[in-house]
């Protein structure tokens, strides 16, 4: 008899009872083997009708939308204005604006390249940019302690690279 | 026909749950699911799973599970086929979508009964990390996700918001951190009980600020499962329902929000939709004072934070009021509305698709008068769930009445 090699095994173990009851109803099935697998694979991701903002990223301007309806402005861009259902306009903003609210993360997801790269702790803050209706969700490169809300900060562009376009962005202090 | 048939309002026939764990090494999804509807069909004596007349399959992630069509073959793996099934999806709202859907499905005539069963394997199929980059995909994928945005850091930036407008502290929601985890030592399904001191909760380490590791809700394996059906069907099938009080799904109420937390700027500090589904439950089961009206409650503490958030979203006290009505006990196992006497998602757990379920299980186990007597609220009548996906994005109100 030969020796069967399972490349992805991690283990087999014989489990107790979890239901820790009278009698195991699963008495026959306690054996319990476990495999070691991956799974990634790649694909197309298409940016749609937000493109624009990002392309302009790389020009070194920052782009919202407006709806001619109500004259909301959209930071992040809407395409379609959800309270009039009108599409919207795209305008640009001078990339300036306050903390609404942030938070310090100390513990990275490593989304992409771009997260992978980051020390924590880092900060996550939202920001009304100036002549926007709503808050711009991104990293503020700043020392934790002296982030606060109401805080002045800028668009800080840069040339990359980068594995996702919104890091050719970040949000820096407006002054120093 | 009219909302709210009464001859057609559903009851709970029986319930099942599994054990929650970190890891349940021994079990897959199907394992837990067949487990839990296992043990419901015991407790509401149905011996023939074919006198059931739907299945309903609750489950957020294919991730996690790496199965696709999971609701075909869970409804195989319990013996469902060949009768109808659908599945429900609602991120962390699923399991009270799942029964909300139900609800419908009974009351339009569709079915009589209806199976809802649901789990997740979020413990240790995947590492933390994996687990929170899996999370973060029910973000916005190009605007939250991209950036380095975690769902603590959205909801911690939303409980700032919180701080700042209202004064609310770190020590005040530490309160529910502490509460809901000494409240699980009670459940023997809990996950993780813990007795914790405020101070624990304050020094343990840093997760995405104000959240520390103590105010976050647990990555958990487990199933639950719900039999729902008609009066007349219960009376004819289960002997269990005429020997207990009549648990009765008197209404259920739904709301949804931007995706994105900055869209509902300047409404950051709360859960708008939360509101929105409670006022719908509200007035479907007639309550105007929900602080004296409910008896008890299970709420959506993803972390800490939310739950006090909730209170005051949920119309239980003023808003800003939420962290000190915690604090005075307010909530607790002898105070006025005792929540989360489960354990909640801090300390029994919450395997997503399961978690809506699992609260309604101890909403009708509290008003049958069936659970551990050290979290047993006394004379509850009337119950309510409260769960959300998202940042808030679909949140669920459910509500159930004793009915002797």
């Amino acid at each position: 008899m030969t020796t069967m090699d399972v490349i992805s095994k991690k283990d087999v173990q014989t489990v107790s009872d979890p239901l820790k009851g009278d009698a195991d109803l699963w008495a026959d099935f306690r054996v319990v083997e476990r495999l070691n697998l991956a799974f990634t694979q790649t694909y197309v991701h298409s940016l749609g009708k937000y493109s624009r903002f990002f392309v302009e990223l790389e020009n070194g301007r920052f782009m919202a939308t407006r709806c001619l309806n109500c004259q909301r402005v959209y930071a992040p861009p809407r395409p379609l204005c959800p309270d009039c259902l009108k599409i919207t306009e795209w305008v640009e903003l001078l990339g300036i604006g306050t903390v609404e609210t942030f938070s310090v993360l100390h513990f990275s997801p490593g989304s992409n390249a771009d997260v992978e790269a980051l020390t924590t702790p880092y900060v996550l803050a939202y920001v009304l940019l100036d002549g926007a209706s709503t808050l711009f969700p991104h990293l503020l490169v700043a020392s934790p302690e002296s982030v606060h809300i109401g805080m002045r900060v800028r668009v800080d562009y840069s040339s990359g690279p980068v594995f996702h376009p919104i890091h050719l962005m970040r949000f820096v202090p407006l002054e120093g | 026909m009219p909302i709210n048939e009464q001859s057609r309002l559903p009851v709970i026939v029986g319930v099942g749950v599994t054990p929650f764990a970190s890891d349940r090494l021994d079990s897959n999804i199907r394992d837990l699911v067949t487990e839990a509807v296992l043990d419901c069909l015991a407790d509401a004596e149905v011996t023939d799973i074919r006198a059931i007349q739907h299945g309903l399959a609750s489950y957020e992630s294919d991730h996690f599970n790496r199965q696709m069509t999971l609701a075909a073959v869970l409804h195989d793996a319990v013996g469902l086929t060949p009768l109808p099934t659908v599945r429900v999806e609602g991120g962390g709202a699923t399991g009270a979508l799942a029964l909300r859907t139900a609800w419908a499905y009974v009351q339009s005539g569709l079915c009589d009964s209806i199976l809802v069963y649901g789990g997740e394997t979020n413990g240790r199929s995947v590492s933390s990390k994996t687990a929170n980059q899996l999370f973060a995909l029910s973000a916005d994928f190009d605007w939250e996700m991209m950036v380095g945005g975690t769902y603590t850091g959205f909801y911690a930036a939303m409980m700032r918001a919180h701080m700042q407008k209202y004064g609310t502290t770190e020590a005040q929601f530490a309160h529910v951190a502490v509460r809901n985890r000494r409240n699980a030592g009670f459940n023997p399904i809990a996950q993780k009980p813990m007795n914790l001191t405020i101070d624990d909760v304050l020094t343990s380490r840093a997760v995405a600020e104000p959240y520390k590791l103590l105010d976050c809700s647990l990555l958990s394996d487990g199933a639950a499962a719900v039999l729902l059906s008609t009066p007349e069907w219960a009376r004819t099938h289960s002997p269990k329902f005429r020997k207990r009080p009549g648990v009765y799904y008197v209404a259920t109420g739904c709301g949804t929000d931007t995706m994105r937390l900055g869209d509902r700027y300047p409404h950051i500090a709360n859960f708008r939709a939360k509101h929105a589904a409670a006022q719908q439950a509200y007035t479907m089961a007639g309550i105007t004072n929900p602080l004296k009206e409910i008896d008890v409650a299970e709420l959506y503490d993803s972390y800490s934070g939310v739950e006090l958030q909730a209170v005051e979203d949920l119309g239980f006290v003023e808003y800003g009021r939420g962290g000190s009505s915690v604090v005075d006990g307010l909530f607790d196992l002898d105070g006025t509305l005792p929540v989360n006497t489960s354990g909640g998602l801090l300390g029994r757990g919450a395997p997503v698709g399961a978690t809506g379920i699992v609260q309604a299980i101890e909403i009708a186990q509290q008003l049958w008068g069936e659970v551990d007597p050290r979290r047993q609220v006394q004379n509850a009548r009337r119950g309510l769930t409260d769960t959300h996906a998202g940042i808030g994005t679909i949140s669920v109100v459910n509500i159930f009445e004793r009915r002797d």
